[in-house]
């Protein structure tokens, strides 16, 4: 009796899980990706299946030519962030000490503050009369201010690194931060260098979580609309401008669905390949 | 140590330090310019005043848009713990194999661009012929820090022993009573730190945030329009006062945290 009311009982969870899920996940998404199936006329929506968009995704060599850019500079952006950001995460696990974690929330804070807000005063870091120029006229190093910063994909790149930079700190101090000091000294007591140790036991044991902090910054800086629409003035525009510019102004839902669906198919292939790819650096 | 060694140590502790610096330069302008004026990018050291503070009360506009958010997020954090607390306890105590695909769902809109979220409810909700509005955004935000609230509950719900429960039920409690007298002191830190951090992601979100807002404003929306006139410096001083709040709430998820792994280490 009692293993009945259970099995029904855990049914019921169960339905309504999948229920919740259902409605609130997989409905949303399934009716995005059949809109791009879909064609607009004036400001109706017709609902005709057609493959009127993609045609013209890749009949007009601008999206294409448009994503294959964002894809690299989303790359150059995690690049950037690993640079700048493993190091980091070494010296905190290694060399910071008791402070370690103090410092590690003070690269947390960052994260959480308002976003709109950082990027907007990029500008006034980067611009043309903003805080790095003059920082450099004033050591005499520029005559006049670079406009190397500002309107276009540096912009768009230094602004991207600083706001995802945490992102990548986090999973990799933790996985640095599990590594035991007597690993270490035992490889240096075996002979290694110190260079022999980082690349044969710190690098692989870090891995993963390094993997998990650049996919995150990957796809959010693949997808960001905001800080091209911010600081990238007109030669940094990206492709998640474009897919809201269709949203937008330029009122073509299904055209704006159907390249998002390109968007979508790429990031969900990368997370399944850094699931892949972490499980099996796991075992 | 090494003399090689404490050279990479000195090097390494600067980059921290400029990185550090990198990070907050935005935020330190920000907080400067609600004090002090500049004009073509120079700063008049004797413009000191802290007048915006105050000014800021006859702001109606900017203040509907704080209460907006204060609304989207408190509504988000209650349902975002009940959904998230409810996935938790299924997928803690089920043996179905679809749990594993369940999981999976729930951190879509997580890991998948904003973007795409967004303009999927967007898409959704034109279907079902539900305006914008700010409970759209509530749905919105709560679909996107689930997948955090769940995975910090789970996370607790993990380390119980199982006979916490059994010895409960062996004691003649029913299941609410186990639920409210057992279970829920239990897992309150870690609800209480779910809720807070989804309050604090939900206070800033904007990406989805764009896609789903109606006519009402939610502050970061606010800032992207006010944007595009300029700052005045009642804007900078509001978000001052939010970067002390959201510091303040990070600062208190921190110390629940560090404060609850003391408890089991002693």
């Amino acid at each position: 009796m009692n293993s009945i009311s259970n099995y029904f009982n855990t049914s019921i969870w169960t339905i309504v899980s999948f229920v919740l899920v259902i409605f609130l996940i997989l409905i949303p998404l399934a009716s995005f990706l059949s809109y791009s199936f879909f064609t607009v006329d004036g400001t109706d929506i017709i609902h005709e299946f057609s493959l009127f968009n993609f045609k013209e995704f890749f009949v007009d060599e601008i999206y294409i030519r448009t994503f294959v850019r964002t894809i690299f500079l989303a790359i150059i952006v995690m690049t950037c962030c690993i640079i700048l950001g493993y190091p980091v995460a070494f010296f905190l696990a290694r060399y910071a000490g008791r402070y370690k974690y103090a410092i590690l929330l003070m690269l947390i804070i960052p994260l959480f503050m308002s976003y709109i807000i950082k990027i907007y005063m990029m500008r006034s870091i980067l611009g043309y009369s903003g805080l790095i120029n003059k920082v450099l006229a004033m050591a005499g190093l520029i005559d006049k201010p670079l406009e190397f910063f500002l309107w276009n994909q540096n912009s768009v790149i230094i602004t991207l690194v600083i706001i995802l930079l945490p992102l990548i700190i986090i999973p990799t101090f933790t996985s640095l931060d599990k590594i035991p000091q007597n690993i270490v000294e035992a490889s240096f007591d075996l002979g290694c260098k110190p260079f022999q140790a980082f690349k044969y036991i710190i690098l692989p044991i870090s891995f993963p979580g390094l993997v998990v902090g650049s996919i995150f910054v990957f796809i959010l800086a693949l997808g960001d609309f905001v800080t091209p629409q911010l600081v990238g003035g007109t030669s940094g525009f990206t492709y998640g401008k474009i897919i809201y510019s269709n949203f937008g102004m330029a009122f073509n839902w299904p055209f704006g669905a159907a390249l998002a669906s390109v968007l979508l198919f790429v990031s969900v292939i990368i997370i399944l390949l850094t699931n892949y790819l972490t499980k099996r650096l796991n075992k | 140590m090494t003399r090689s060694e404490n050279y990479t140590k000195y090097l390494l502790a600067c980059l921290t330090g400029l990185i550090v610096a990198a990070l907050y330069a935005p935020i330190v302008l920000t907080i400067f310019y609600s004090f002090y004026k500049s004009r073509k990018g120079k700063v008049d050291w004797g413009s000191f005043s802290y007048e915006p503070y105050t000014k800021l009360i006859f702001e109606r506009q900017i203040l509907e848009s704080l209460m907006n958010s204060i609304y989207v997020g408190v509504v988000t954090v209650i349902c975002s713990v009940i959904i998230g607390f409810y996935f938790a306890n299924y997928y803690h105590t089920s043996k179905s194999k679809m749990k594993e695909f369940l999981q999976f769902i729930i951190f879509l809109p997580f890991l998948l661009p904003p973007i795409i979220t967004g303009l999927s409810l967007l898409i959704f909700f034109r279907e079902i012929n539900l305006p914008r509005s700010l409970n759209t955004v509530v749905i919105g935000h709560t679909i996107f820090v689930l997948a955090i609230v769940f995975k910090i509950i789970l996370n607790k719900l993990e380390t119980l022993k199982p006979s916490l429960m059994e010895s409960a039920y062996d004691l003649g409690a029913s299941k609410w009573q186990a639920f409210y007298y057992v279970l829920l002191p239990n897992i309150k830190l870690s609800l209480i730190i779910a809720g807070l951090l989804a309050f604090t992601i939900s206070l800033d979100e904007t990406l989805i945030t764009l896609f789903l807002i109606g006519n009402d404003t939610t502050w970061p929306i606010k800032l992207w329009a006010k944007m595009r006139v300029g700052f005045s410096k009642q804007v900078n001083a509001s978000v001052t006062l939010i970067l002390i709040l959201t510091s303040l709430l990070v600062l208190l998820i921190a110390s629940i945290i560090s404060r609850s792994e003391r408890k089991i280490m002693y």
